[in-house]
């Protein structure tokens, strides 16, 4: 029973740390907290649900095709709604952002309608059964999925040019553009790959759960960023760290303490976790200059 | 012409207003981003709700004691949180918005999920508007004294505030508890307006709605932050019209409101030069322009991806 | 220091916010059905005004929506047959976001703006609180579609509600559930920030300790769940004969899927909260047996029943849920009152509203009693099979003593 709920709380966590990723990816270059980030998810996740159900597509090219079009939705976004924002103080992009949440919710209710809606079965459960433990094979793909995208990303940044300047950036941007950086290009890809992984996050999570409705992002955006936070903001490793973390605190919170309680307990977690390292699980130390 | 509906209005709008400046003064003044001052206004509107259905007491201690509650509440976040800078500290105080909601929900004497009702009817205009000019008085007083002088220090540079021997803790605690004291109250006045409270009525989206007041008026200036509520607690009715649209209209708004003002409407500026600029023909720009420079560096942490 | 100025600047904000509030009132009001020309309202032989309180958007507007549908049916059907005292009916919509300060002020929009001669909704107990107090003050009827929790009516002699009212349906439920199920051992389920279902639960654990029946174990979850394993893992431990779920219908659907993925193969029961198709289009298979009462049935439905649900599936291509019901029922039950009186004055109708017997609904029976709560005879037990309502069971009803 344990190692059961242990597996549940890592798939859920997984799509947590794919959703923090892109929080803490932003953070990271502009220093926005990007609160329109969860309906980006939301929106990733209905793209496939109409790739599927309408279109009547497989679900691997559906994932692709709504990666793609939700990190185009992300570009437009951050060209219209915090790119003129980019020498003003740090809270207006946030209150941007809020105006762009309400609007891409409140237009797709407008359009599907608020209730529920389910995913047509797009992956063939089977049980995998190893002694007590039960895995279905949705929980495979979600967990490698993660992995793989987790991955990749880390290669992005690490290793290639691209994943260097965007390091720069996140340093300082008006170095980074005194090295011959194009700045602006910078941060549009980000954001671009940040609305890719909520987009499969959103997919991944859409399927899981066979659950689509439009407000969604609201809460898997909040609780993305306790994440992003709970592994120090800014930093990969740290956001899929806080991902897992949160996941399995929600997981066994529910399962062996009060279950009504589990939001509490998740942030009391967080606020202690905080106090003892404020910059988060692996953030990494602020330096505070005069 | 001021019928029941443009009442009902402008009590709304004191109630808003009075819990926006005191997040003003939290975020506006001392630099401390909160996503939890809902938090706070319905630890007032509980408290309130409480007292008068279990103890009968009259209204005015009502709402003193949601003021106090809250403020306690607001020193007992304080202290061990404050000690985080930036969004860290944000994200504490979403937590603790959060962990409130959560615990009312479940509590016997809060009535759970089903809410506390029949709450008497108190609140009215003259009320609201009293309250609001107490607040107001207040906030004006803070920001021209010592101490107001101190906080904006610390929202400017904390090191080099402390460097100046500004007690950086203990002023934002304080900062923090006045803030929660003014939330408090305008959730005494909200509940014995409503006359029906429920935890849910008092989530992150409240904290965001005076979170974006705050802003869209403008940080840290009085009349700014009046005007922010007056915006949005009018924006929503006079959308009305839209029907379905109005809330697309209403996210387009906020957006469009931060790309044409980002500092907000009246941000940076404050009472004298308001004054002084309306005989000059006002110049927005320039103000706008002093605004972007006191705006800078809230929460400036610097973190890279690593 | 400025005291002075401090005076006259809180002057200055609230005229502004006077001036622009007043501005509204050239605002035109939306019409729903019959788009009559704006003129000059007369009192006796304009339209009558309903006004529609609901959440067309937000956490609740699935519920505001459907209700505001079977509204503008019953609407379209009594205006086609010449309206009420020779008058046509019009809705006036507004939006609440299903937010307790927007629900306020569209009601005092409507008492004194619009005028109203009923308001129906709000499809939600705590928002119907709210509004209730300002209907009772402004002496407008209030009759809520949909607020099943307690504390409603008591609040004045303008408020109504037409809806199963749980203390009265839920001991006959758990009753039936002993005499003809058997169950023994149950499990609870309460979404602990819903009050529809934090209310039911109550009423649920007093009626089965009351008949004798073991609550083996209590779980909460939340309205915007989508998680469920550690509760579904809890029950299937427990060993209990049935899951007794009075939630709403998107939480059940998960539910469902998760106790099937865990194989927990027992019936779950739940109140009109889970009356609605979206329960199988998100479960699917899952739902199979699953138990709903309501006083709306789908199934072997009477004369006006059955033209209800052809009615919402050609307009509106859906089946219709007690949403639709409810409401298409709340004009029904108001235009009725108006009939009886002769009046479209609330403070005339209200009396008739209160001796309302025997009224042919789409939902029932319905009678409201002395202490004017509606009562709803018979009530429905439902049981999903095959992607469709299946009636199960009748259980009859009497007014408590």
């Amino acid at each position: 029973m344990f190692l059961t709920q242990l597996v549940h709380g890592l798939t859920l966590g997984a799509c947590y740390a794919l959703i923090a990723l892109g929080y803490s990816m932003v953070y990271g270059i502009i220093g926005l907290i990007n609160f329109a980030h969860g309906d980006i998810y939301m929106l990733g996740s209905f793209f496939a649900l109409y790739l599927t159900s309408v279109v009547k597509m497989k679900i691997a090219p559906a994932f692709l095709i709504a990666m793609g079009l939700t990190s185009l939705v992300g570009l437009v976004i951050e060209r219209v709604a915090y790119k003129p924002l980019r020498r003003s103080g740090r809270l207006s992009p946030l209150i941007s952002a809020i105006g762009v949440s309400i609007f891409l919710s409140t237009l797709l209710n407008m359009y599907m309608g608020p209730q529920t809606r389910g995913f047509p079965d797009v992956i063939t459960e089977l049980q995998v059964k190893l002694g007590e433990i039960v895995i279905t094979t949705t929980q495979l793909y979600i967990v490698a999925m993660s992995i793989a995208l987790m991955l990749l990303l880390r290669h992005i940044v690490m290793r290639t040019r691209v994943g260097q300047a965007m390091r720069a950036c996140s340093w300082d941007r008006e170095v980074a553009s005194l090295m011959g950086i194009n700045v602006d290009q910078i941060i549009a890809l980000t954001f671009a790959i940040g609305s890719a992984l909520a987009a499969a996050a959103g997919v991944m999570m859409g399927v899981y759960f066979n659950a689509w409705w439009p407000l969604m992002g609201f809460s898997a955006g909040i609780k993305a960023f306790t994440a992003a936070v709970l592994g120090g903001i800014g930093s990969i490793p740290g956001a899929m760290l806080g991902g897992v973390v949160l996941g399995l605190v929600e997981i066994l919170g529910s399962a062996y303490l009060q279950s009504s309680y589990r939001d509490a307990i998740s942030f009391t977690i967080l606020i202690i976790v905080l106090l003892v390292r404020p910059s988060g699980l692996l953030g990494r130390k602020i330096e505070q200059k005069v | 012409m001021i019928d029941a509906y443009t009442i009902q209005i402008l009590v709304v709008f004191g109630i808003n207003a009075i819990m926006a400046l005191g997040l003003n003064l939290i975020t506006g003044v001392t630099g401390q981003l909160s996503l939890g001052h809902a938090g706070f206004m319905s630890v007032g509107a509980y408290t309130a709700a409480i007292m008068t259905l279990r103890l009968h007491t009259p209204y005015v201690l009502n709402l003193l004691a949601a003021g106090v509650v809250a403020g306690l509440s607001g020193v007992v976040l304080g202290f061990p949180t404050l000690r985080l800078y930036g969004d860290y500290l944000a994200i504490a105080t979403l937590g603790f918005g959060e962990i409130v909601r959560v615990l009312f929900l479940n509590l016997e004497i809060t009535g759970g999920g089903l809410g506390l009702s029949a709450i008497p009817s108190k609140t009215n205009l003259a009320v609201v508007y009293a309250c609001l000019g107490i607040t107001l008085y207040v906030m004006s007083k803070i920001q021209k004294s010592r101490v107001g002088r101190a906080l904006m220090a610390i929202r400017e540079d904390e090191v080099a505030a402390i460097a100046m021997g500004v007690n950086s803790t203990s002023l934002k605690v304080q900062a923090f508890a006045v803030g929660a004291f003014f939330a408090g109250i305008s959730g005494g006045l909200y509940a014995h307006y409503l006359t029906y409270i429920n935890p849910n009525d008092f989530g992150f989206m409240k904290s965001i709605d005076s979170l974006s007041m705050v802003v869209l008026g403008g940080m840290g200036s009085l009349p700014g932050v009046l005007l922010g509520a007056a915006v949005l607690t009018y924006a929503p009715e006079k959308l009305r019209f839209l029907q379905n649209y109005r809330m697309i209209c209403y996210g387009a708004f906020l957006v469009f409101m931060m790309v044409f003002r980002p500092n907000g409407l009246l941000g940076g500026t404050d009472l004298r030069q308001l004054v002084k600029a309306s005989f000059k023909g006002l110049n927005w720009g320039a103000m706008a322009k002093q605004g972007a420079r006191t705006r800078e560096g809230i929460g400036g942490s610097k973190d890279g991806i690593a | 220091m400025n005291v002075k100025k401090l005076i006259s600047l809180s002057i200055a904000a609230l005229l502004i916010v006077s001036v622009t509030a007043g501005c509204s009132g050239g605002q035109p009001t939306q019409k729903s059905a019959e788009q009559k020309p704006p003129e000059q309202k007369l009192a006796d032989t304009g339209p009558i005004k309903i006004g529609f309180l609901g959440a067309l958007t937000g956490n609740v507007a699935s519920y505001g929506i459907n209700t505001l549908k079977g509204m503008k049916l019953a609407v379209e059907e009594i205006n086609a047959a010449g309206g009420v005292l020779g008058r046509p009916l019009e809705i006036v919509i507004e939006d609440n976001r299903g937010d307790k300060t927007e629900i306020a002020n569209v009601t005092k929009k409507f008492v004194t703006r619009d005028k109203v001669a009923a308001v129906i909704g709000d499809p939600t107990t705590g928002g119907t609180k709210v509004a209730a107090a300002i209907c009772q003050e402004n002496k407008t009827v209030l009759v809520s579609a949909g607020a099943v929790g307690p504390g409603v009516v008591e609040i004045g002699d303008y408020i109504f509600r037409d809806v199963v009212i749980d203390p009265i349906a839920v001991p006959a439920v758990v009753k039936w559930l002993k005499d003809s199920l058997k169950w023994k051992r149950v499990a609870l389920i309460v979404s602990v920030n819903n009050d529809y279902s934090v209310g039911q639960a109550k009423l649920f654990e007093d009626a089965l300790k009351k008949e004798g029946i073991e609550i083996a174990i209590k779980e909460s979850i939340q309205d915007g769940d989508t998680v469920f394993t550690s509760q579904v893992t809890k029950i299937k431990k427990a060993n209990v004969d049935g899951m007794i779920a009075p939630i709403y219908y998107t939480e059940g659907a998960l539910l469902m899927i998760e106790a099937k993925k865990q194989g927990l193969n027992k019936v779950f029961i739940g109140g009109d909260g889970l009356l609605s198709p979206v329960l199988w289009e998100l479960a699917k298979g899952a739902t199979e047996g699953c138990m709903v009462f309501a006083g709306f049935s789908p199934d072997e439905p009477d004369e006006i029943t059955k033209k209800f649900i052809d009615k919402v599936k050609q307009v509106y291509n859906e089946e219709p849920d007690m949403f639709h019901a409810q409401g298409y029922d709340a004009v029904y039950l108001v235009a009725d009152a108006m009939k009886r009186a002769n009046s479209a004055d609330p403070s005339v109708f209200k009396t008739a509203l209160a001796q309302t017997k025997d009224l042919r609904g789409v939902c029932g029976v319905l009678t409201i009693l002395p202490n004017r709560e509606p009562l709803r005879t018979p009530i429905n037990v439902l049981e999903v099979k095959g992607q469709k309502f299946a009636l199960k069971a009748r259980v009859p009803v009497t007014a408590p003593q």
